[in-house]
């Protein structure tokens, strides 16, 4: 009998330590405040707010939600930050003005170095570089197909996406799409992606196996300066932050045309969607607020005051 | 054996032949020349411009160059092989450059004077502001706040929004120098035209000269796309500066009328 229980006891603790209970809070980062805000999922108020340092802009979670990760840009820094305990647990140095990060299913964090024309990659375990990859000039948003096979970065003012293979890090293809790319985002099969342009004020919807663009579809008026981008849970539509536009814009995901367009904060750069797909929220940067979206009804239930300039957002749910 | 051993030879053949292929793709090479002083600031720009292309270049295989030609040696210059011209000099040069090369843009990088607007040479891109343009900026900046006494720039080294700062930053690093007005036109002329290239593959002066005119959609990190007015003049936001610090971009807000690009400068040629 004896014998049996040890390795069940075993298992147990493996198990406890390899995913905790998520904490349901919600992170942002605010880029002058120089803290990160947390947001109690439940009751949507701000419950702790954590001074990380100087510019904090990306922000990510490790795979098993243990961790939390803040790209403190001044101090080229990654610092690592116990989600529950919300203590700051270690940091490692993480290239020129780290700015966006994705986390791989793997761990590694794959971030744009703005500065420097560069992508790197990064053990957050150890902090130690695990590859180095040119891209164009400001590189800036990162995402990371779901299976991990595939990795983008946009570039800014070379106006592409660079696809990495994550296998070897090297770049598969280089896409041309609007001006001032941004944000993007892969659906749960990796085949499509969608990436906002920022000038161009557009959002181009591109197969990942051939490069192709498949279609274009405008964010709205001149002032709409799409940022962030996210799918929603039956991707079926895609919410991209306006920018200067004020809103979150509605896209129909296989269309691209406006659904509709839902009034927050001003200036919205960042956003986030709940694993159940019923919410998601938005970082208003000039408002100094991050709005909660209903995605049932479409509709902002709450606005809650964060930091100066919130920039980034993730939930650990 | 033997014919074993030839579809081997044959397989690794063509292998080799592929390889070569793909490590010898096709390089388009587009050629720039620049007339004016080698030690003007429009040509540090232009050379930033021109790295910044080549980072882009490595990944689409084009390679841009630039050549530097004295306003002397221009008149006997063979300009057959360039995509366009970027120039800082004399209005007079300028007229007479513009004239002599009629299917190929001639971008003026450092003259502000209307009258060079007004006549509209088809093939005359101005990307540094007027004179009419920066009047018309202060003019607004001085119906918001009438006491102030505020200068008009294109650019400025402290300009941070719409990653104004990154640009300012490389090209400090790159050129060792603050990016001023005459940098950034040199910057954007060859930003724009390599951007064009790279989204057209157009490689051919004249096709360029139509696009730049008619397609243009540029980024030229001031936060608004810009394009090219009738009279060749580029459309763009303005900065006011007093003291030495920005304190505000035209068109200003509230009181521009139109409340666009436009609300800056001459719009149209002379009739």
């Amino acid at each position: 009998m004896k014998m049996y229980l040890a390795p069940i006891i075993f298992f147990a603790f493996v198990c406890n330590s390899v995913s905790a209970a998520p904490t349901g809070r919600i992170f942002i980062t605010n880029e002058r405040g120089d803290s990160v805000s947390v947001i109690n999922g439940s009751t949507l108020d701000v419950e702790a707010t954590i001074d990380v340092g100087e510019r904090p802009r990306g922000i990510g979670l490790s795979p098993d939600g243990n961790e939390l990760y803040v790209a403190v840009s001044e101090e080229n820094k990654i610092k690592v930050i116990d989600p529950v305990s919300l203590k700051i647990l270690r940091e490692f140095e993480a290239g020129s003005d780290p700015e966006t990060f994705a986390v791989h299913p793997n761990g590694n964090i794959y971030i744009s170095n703005e500065d420097d024309a560069k992508a790197s990659v990064f053990d957050p375990k150890t902090g130690a570089q695990v590859a180095e990859i040119n891209v164009g000039l400001e590189p800036e948003g990162v995402a990371i197909s779901p299976d991990g096979k595939r990795v983008i970065v946009t570039s800014e003012s070379t106006n592409m996406l660079h696809v990495i293979k994550a296998s070897d890090n090297t770049i598969e293809k280089n896409i041309l799409v609007g001006s001032r790319p941004r944000a993007a985002t892969f659906t749960q099969s990796g085949d499509i992606a969608y990436a906002t342009a920022e000038i161009s004020g557009e959002v181009v919807k591109v197969d990942m196996n051939t490069g192709e663009i498949l279609k274009r579809g405008s964010a709205g008026d001149s002032k709409s300066k799409p940022k962030d981008v996210v799918l929603s849970k039956d991707e079926s539509v895609i919410y991209v932050a306006g920018g200067r536009a004020n809103k979150v814009v509605v896209m129909d995901a296989k269309t691209l045309e406006i659904i509709t367009g839902i009034p927050v904060g001003k200036r919205v750069w960042g956003l986030a969607i709940s694993k159940n797909g019923e919410q998601v929220f938005s970082t208003d940067g000039v408002s100094g607020t991050v709005s909660v979206i209903d995605t049932r009804n479409n509709e902002v239930i709450k606005t809650v005051e964060v930091g100066e300039f919130p920039w980034g957002v993730v939930i650990n749910d | 054996m033997l014919k074993n051993y030839i579809v081997i030879i044959k397989s690794s053949f063509i292998a080799i032949l592929l390889a070569s292929n793909i490590a010898l793709a096709e390089n388009v090479q587009v050629k720039f020349a620049y007339i004016g002083q080698k030690d003007h600031s429009a040509l540090l720009g232009a050379q930033q411009g021109l790295s910044e292309a080549n980072l882009q270049g490595q990944f689409l295989n084009q390679i841009y160059e630039l050549d530097l030609i004295s306003a002397e040696d221009a008149n006997t210059h063979d300009f057959s092989n360039y995509i366009a011209v970027l120039t800082a000099v004399d209005t007079d040069s300028y007229t007479k450059l513009a004239d002599t090369l009629p299917n190929i843009a001639v971008f003026n990088l450092s003259i502000k004077d209307d009258q060079l607007r007004s006549t509209c040479i088809k093939n005359t891109l101005h990307v540094i502001p007027s004179n009419a343009m920066e009047t018309d900026a202060k003019n607004q900046w001085q119906k918001k706040k009438p006491d102030s006494t505020v200068n008009a720039q294109a650019w400025h080294p402290d300009f941070v929004k719409f990653a104004a700062r990154d640009l300012n930053k490389r090209f400090k690093k790159n050129q060792k120098k603050l990016m001023d007005d005459n940098s950034w036109a040199g910057w954007a002329a060859v930003k724009m035209t390599s951007d064009a290239v790279a989204r057209t593959k157009i490689n051919d002066p004249a096709k360029m000269l139509n696009y730049l005119k008619t397609d243009l959609a540029f980024d030229g990190q001031k936060g608004s796309v810009m394009s090219f007015r009738e009279t060749g003049q580029l459309r763009q936001p303005i900065l006011l500066v007093e003291n030495n610090k920005i304190v505000a971009e035209a068109p200003v807000r509230g009181i521009a009328k139109p409340p666009t690009l436009d609300s800056l400068g001459i719009l149209s040629c002379e009739k």
